[in-house]
C-alpha cells in the first residue's frame, strides 16, 4: 500500500492548456532564483550560473549574481545591460532587430506561460509532467529548436530546457512567487 | 421568350468566363514613364525602397498591452516583423570600414573598451538564445561593423527609430477584411500611433470604390427606372436596359481581359456609368417611326459613331487604366447593340410621350458667332495649366493624410523625402555641389559628407592592419576568462582597400534603402536628397526619384497627351459630322454647347486657381461621347418633339448615371461625375432649347 501511494505521489501530474491557462492567467507579478547552465559551440565548458529572476508585464530583470555579476532589463522593446562595474547601456541597435526582438517576445511568453503567444510560433505537446515547444514549420529559421518546460505536481515551473542551433541551456527554477498567488489545482477557481 | 433564355444562357456563360477575375487596387503601379532613362532610374531606385511591400508602425505613446494587440492583429492580417533595413551582412559592411577615421580605429582596440565589449557580451550571453550574439560577435570582434554604421548614419538615425518603430512586411494577396480590422485597430488609437505603407492606401482605396460600386450602381439604377418608366410607361424597355447593361458590363470587362490579366477595381467602378451610354442607343433606336426612319438613323450613327471615336483615341493613352476604361466602354458598347439585335420588333412598338416647349430659333451665322465668341473668350480668359497631382488621382482620408505629413517630416529630417537623381560628369561631389550651392541641398547630410581622402582611408587601413590581430586575441583572452569561446579570424579581412567616391556610394547603396549612385544608358548619376523648400522640376537635369515628384511630372505628361489626343479626337469627330451631315453649320450646332462648356470650364479654373487634370480631361472625352448625341441628334430629326422627348429621357437618365457619381468617395469618380454632369447639363439644355431654322435642316 505505501509503495503504492509512493508511486502515486511520484507519478508526473498531467499537464494540459487549461490548466496551465487557470495557474498562470493574469501574473502580475513571478520572481525566481534560477541556475542556468549553458552548452554548446560557445561555451569552452558547461557554464552555470546563479541568476534572480523578476517579470512584470512591462519589465524583465534578468540579474545574474555569480559568477560574474551583471543586470539585464528587457522594456518594451528595449535592452538594457548594467555590468560589474555599474555602468549602463543601452542596445538600441539590437532592439532594431527583428531577430532580437523575437527573441524577447518569446522570452516574455515563456515567463509569463502565454500559451497563445506561444503558439503563433511552436507546436505545443503536453505530456505527463511537461510541455514540450517544437517550432512551426516555416520559411524563417528558427532561433529555438526545442523548448522543454518541467512542472511539479502544483504545476510550478520547475526547470526550463531551451536548445539552438548551437547552444542548450538548462535553467532550474527555485522559490517560486507569483502575484496575485496562483489558485491551487482541483479548487474551484483553477478551473 | 426562347430568345430571352439564349441571352440568359450567353450572359451566364460570359460571367463564368470572366469567374476569377484579378482585380488591381492601385491606380498609380499602371504608371510607366515613357522615358526609359527616367524609368529605370525611378524603378531601380525604389526597388529597395523603405515602403516596398513594406509597413511601419511607430507604438512610442502606447502601453505594451496596447502594442501587443496591434502587433497580434498584423500577424493575423498576415504581416511579418522586419528589420526597418534589410540587416546588411557583417561582410558588407566591413566593406566601409575605411570610411572610419583611424583614431575611432584605435579607440575600438583600446584596452578599456575591449574589457567593456567582453563584459557586456558576457551579460548577453546569460539570456536564453544568445548564441546568435556570440556568433555575430565572432564575425566581428572588434565592434567594427556598429561603428562604421555610426559614422554613416549617425548615432540619432539607430535611436530616433528606437525599438518604437516597427516595420512589417506585406503579406502577398493581402485580404482587405484582415488588414482592415488591423487598420482599423490603428486608427483608432490614432494619434497615439503613427502609420504608413502602400496597403493602408490600397485598404483605402479599395473601400471607397466598394462603396462607390455599391452605392452608385444601385441610385443609378433607380434614377433610371424611374425616370425611364415616367417617359415610357412601359417596364419592357427597362427590362431591355436592365439585361443589356448586364450583357454590356460583362463584354466590356472580357474586352479588357483579352489584353490585361489584372483589371482596376476604379474601372470596375466606372462600368456602374455604362447605363448612360446604353440608355442613349436605347432610347433612340427605340420608336423609330417609318416616315423619319432616314432622318433618326442619321441622328443615330451621328451619335454612336462620334461616342466611338471619343472611346476609339482613348485607346491611343499610355495609361493602363484610361486604355482600360476606353476598352471597356468600346467592349460595353458593342456588346450592348448586339444585345440589342434580336429585339428589334420589341424596339419597334415603343412609344414614348411626346412633350413640347417653346425652342428659340438660332441662325447659323448666330451660332457661328456663338463658337466664335466662346474661342475668344477661351484666349482672353486663358487656357488653364495642365496639372496632375497624385494626391488627386488616389483616395486618401484625413487620417491617412496626417500619417504622411508625419513620416514626411521623419524622412525629411533624413533628408530622404525629396530625392533627385543628378547627372554626374566627373565626380559625384562635383555634380551635386552645384545644389548645395544654391542652398537646394544640405551638403553635411549627404553622404558624400561621410566620404574621406584616399590618404585618410590608407591610415585607418593601416591602424586597422596593425593593432586589429592583438585586439582580437585580447578579446577572446578576456572572452575565455569567462568561459566563452570564439575563434575570430586573426586579422582583418585582406579585401578591405581604399573606396573612391563612386565605390563608396555603390557600397553605401548595397547595404541600406537608398541607392545612392546608379548608371543608366551609360550616364552615372548620383542621388541627392533635397531640401523641403526645394522644387525639383526647377533643377536642370535633376530627375525626380522620389515618389510625390515623379508620379505628380508623369500625370502631368500623360494628361497633356490625353489632352492631345482628346483634341485630335475631335477634330476627327468634326470632320465625321461634316461628312455625315452634309453640313458644316449642322456640325458646328452640334459642338457649339462644347465650346461654351470649354469657356465655362476655363472661367472657373481661372478664377479659383485649378489646373486641368487627367480626371477633367477623361470627363471632357465622355461629355463628348455623350452630349454630341443631343446636338447631332436634335438636329437630325429636325428638332422634332418626339426626338426632343427622346433626348431629354436620355439626358435626365446621363445627368442622373453621372450625377451619383458626385457622391463617390474616390476623387477619379467624383470628378469625373462632376465634369459630366456639367458638361453634359450645358449641352442638354442648348439641344432642347435651341434650334436651327427649318431651312438649315433639310441638308441631308
Amino acid at each position: 500500500m505505501l509503495v503504492a501511494l509512493a508511486l502515486i505521489a511520484a507519478s508526473p501530474p498531467e499537464i494540459t492548456a487549461d490548466a496551465l491557462r487557470a495557474r498562470y492567467r493574469e501574473v502580475r507579478l513571478l520572481t525566481a532564483d534560477v541556475v542556468q547552465v549553458k552548452e554548446g559551440r560557445f561555451w569552452a565548458r558547461p557554464f552555470e550560473s546563479h541568476i534572480r529572476l523578476r517579470y512584470t508585464p512591462q519589465r524583465v530583470t534578468w540579474e545574474t549574481l555569480s559568477p560574474v555579476p551583471s543586470t539585464v532589463v528587457i522594456e518594451g522593446g528595449s535592452l538594457t545591460v548594467r555590468g560589474p562595474s555599474g555602468e549602463y547601456r543601452e542596445l538600441a541597435g539590437m532592439a532594431n532587430d527583428p531577430r532580437f526582438a523575437a527573441l524577447l517576445r518569446f522570452l516574455r511568453a515563456l515567463l509569463a506561460l502565454d500559451l497563445a503567444s506561444l503558439e503563433r510560433d511552436f507546436v505545443l505537446d503536453y505530456g505527463p509532467g511537461e510541455l514540450v515547444a517544437r517550432p512551426r514549420p516555416g520559411p524563417d529559421v528558427p532561433l529555438f529548436t526545442g523548448v522543454r518546460l518541467r512542472f511539479d505536481r502544483d504545476l510550478e515551473l520547475v526547470s526550463l530546457e531551451l536548445e539552438t542551433a548551437s547552444e542548450r541551456t538548462r535553467l532550474t527554477f527555485h522559490h517560486v512567487r507569483h502575484e496575485p498567488a496562483p489558485p491551487r489545482p482541483g479548487t474551484p477557481e483553477a478551473r | 421568350m426562347k430568345k430571352t433564355a439564349l441571352l440568359l444562357f450567353v450572359t451566364a456563360a460570359l460571367a463564368l468566363t470572366l469567374r476569377g477575375t484579378t482585380l488591381e487596387d492601385d491606380p498609380i503601379r499602371s504608371l510607366s514613364h515613357p522615358d526609359p532613362v527616367r524609368a529605370a532610374l525611378f524603378d531601380r531606385y525604389q526597388e529597395r525602397s523603405f515602403f516596398r511591400d513594406r509597413v511601419f508602425v511607430e507604438t512610442g505613446e502606447l502601453t505594451p498591452a496596447e502594442r501587443e494587440r496591434i502587433a497580434e492583429a498584423l500577424r493575423a492580417a498576415g504581416y511579418r516583423e522586419a528589420g526597418l533595413v534589410e540587416r546588411p551582412s557583417a561582410d558588407k559592411i566591413l566593406e566601409l570600414a575605411p570610411l572610419l577615421p583611424a583614431e575611432d580605429v584605435r579607440r575600438l582596440v583600446e584596452e578599456e573598451t575591449l574589457a567593456r565589449r567582453a563584459r557586456e557580451a558576457l551579460s548577453i550571453a546569460m539570456l536564453p538564445g544568445a548564441d546568435t550574439y556570440l556568433r555575430e560577435l565572432q564575425d566581428d570582434p572588434i565592434g567594427l561593423g556598429p561603428a562604421v554604421l555610426e559614422r554613416l548614419v549617425g548615432p540619432s538615425a539607430a535611436s530616433a527609430a528606437g525599438p518604437l518603430l516597427h516595420g512589417y512586411r506585406s503579406p502577398r494577396p493581402l485580404d482587405y477584411e484582415q488588414v482592415g480590422r488591423a487598420y482599423d485597430l490603428l486608427v483608432g488609437f490614432s494619434p497615439r500611433v503613427h502609420f504608413i505603407g502602400g496597403d493602408f492606401f490600397a485598404l483605402e482605396n479599395y473601400r471607397a470604390v466598394k462603396h462607390d460600386i455599391l452605392v452608385c450602381s444601385a441610385l443609378s439604377l433607380v434614377l433610371n427606372l424611374v425616370i425611364f418608366f415616367c417617359f415610357t410607361g412601359r417596364w419592357a424597355l427597362l427590362a431591355l436596359l436592365f439585361l443589356g447593361s448586364v450583357v454590356s458590363y460583362l463584354v466590356g470587362l472580357l474586352a479588357i481581359r483579352a489584353f490585361y490579366t489584372e483589371v482596376y477595381a476604379l474601372v470596375l467602378a466606372y462600368t456602374s456609368t455604362f447605363i448612360g451610354f446604353n440608355n442613349e442607343s436605347l432610347v433612340h433606336l427605340a420608336g423609330i417611326e417609318a416616315t423619319r426612319r432616314r432622318r433618326s438613323l442619321l441622328g443615330i450613327w451621328s451619335a454612336i459613331g462620334t461616342t466611338f471615336i471619343g472611346f476609339l483615341v482613348l485607346l491611343l493613352g499610355r495609361s493602363t487604366m484610361v486604355r482600360q476604361m476606353a476598352l471597356a466602354s468600346l467592349g460595353g458598347m458593342i456588346g450592348f447593340l448586339l444585345f440589342l439585335v434580336p429585339y428589334r420588333a420589341t424596339l419597334a412598338t415603343v412609344r414614348f410621350r411626346g412633350f413640347a416647349w417653346p425652342k428659340l430659333t438660332l441662325r447659323p451665322r448666330w451660332v457661328a458667332a456663338t463658337c466664335a465668341a466662346s474661342v475668344l473668350g477661351l484666349v482672353i480668359v486663358g487656357v488653364p495649366p495642365v496639372a496632375t497631382r497624385i494626391e488627386g488621382f488616389r483616395y486618401q482620408t484625413p487620417t491617412l493624410d496626417a500619417q504622411v505629413a508625419y513620416f514626411s517630416r521623419q524622412l525629411d529630417a533624413l533628408s530622404l523625402e525629396d530625392v533627385v537623381a543628378v547627372p554626374a560628369a566627373g565626380e559625384p561631389g562635383d555634380a551635386i555641389a552645384p545644389l548645395a550651392a544654391a542652398g537646394l541641398l544640405d551638403a553635411a547630410r549627404h553622404p558624400l559628407a561621410a566620404w574621406r581622402r584616399p590618404a585618410e582611408q590608407e591610415e585607418t587601413l593601416r591602424a586597422l592592419r596593425e593593432r586589429y590581430p592583438m585586439a582580437v586575441a585580447r578579446l577572446t583572452a578576456l572572452l575565455a576568462e569567462s568561459g566563452i569561446r570564439i575563434v575570430p579570424a586573426a586579422a582583418p579581412p585582406a579585401r578591405l582597400r581604399v573606396l573612391d567616391a563612386w565605390g563608396y556610394l555603390e557600397e553605401l547603396g548595397s547595404l541600406g534603402p537608398v541607392r545612392w549612385a546608379d548608371k543608366v544608358g551609360g550616364q552615372r548619376f548620383v542621388m541627392a536628397g533635397l531640401r523641403a523648400s526645394a522644387h525639383p522640376p526647377a533643377i536642370a537635369g535633376a530627375i525626380p526619384v522620389s515618389p510625390r515628384h515623379y508620379y505628380d511630372q508623369l500625370l502631368t505628361a500623360l494628361s497633356r497627351e490625353l489632352g492631345w489626343l482628346f483634341l485630335a479626337g475631335l477634330a476627327v469627330m468634326a470632320i465625321y459630322l461634316v461628312i455625315l451631315q452634309r453640313s458644316a453649320s449642322r456640325a458646328l450646332y452640334a459642338f457649339a454647347p462644347l465650346f461654351m462648356a470649354a469657356l465655362a470650364f476655363a472661367a472657373w479654373a481661372r478664377a479659383t486657381g485649378s489646373a486641368i487634370h487627367i480626371v477633367h480631361i477623361m470627363g471632357f472625352s465622355l461629355v463628348i461621347a455623350l452630349a454630341l448625341d443631343y446636338t447631332t441628334v436634335a438636329v437630325s430629326n429636325d428638332h422634332g418633339d418626339v426626338e426632343l422627348s427622346k433626348i431629354l429621357l436620355t439626358g435626365l437618365s446621363t445627368l442622373a448615371t453621372f450625377g451619383v457619381l458626385v457622391l463617390a468617395r474616390h476623387p477619379v469618380l467624383h470628378e469625373l461625375g462632376a465634369t459630366v454632369v456639367i458638361g453634359c447639363g450645358v449641352s442638354l439644355v442648348f439641344a432642347l432649347v435651341f434650334r436651327l431654322p427649318p431651312g438649315d435642316e433639310d441638308a441631308p
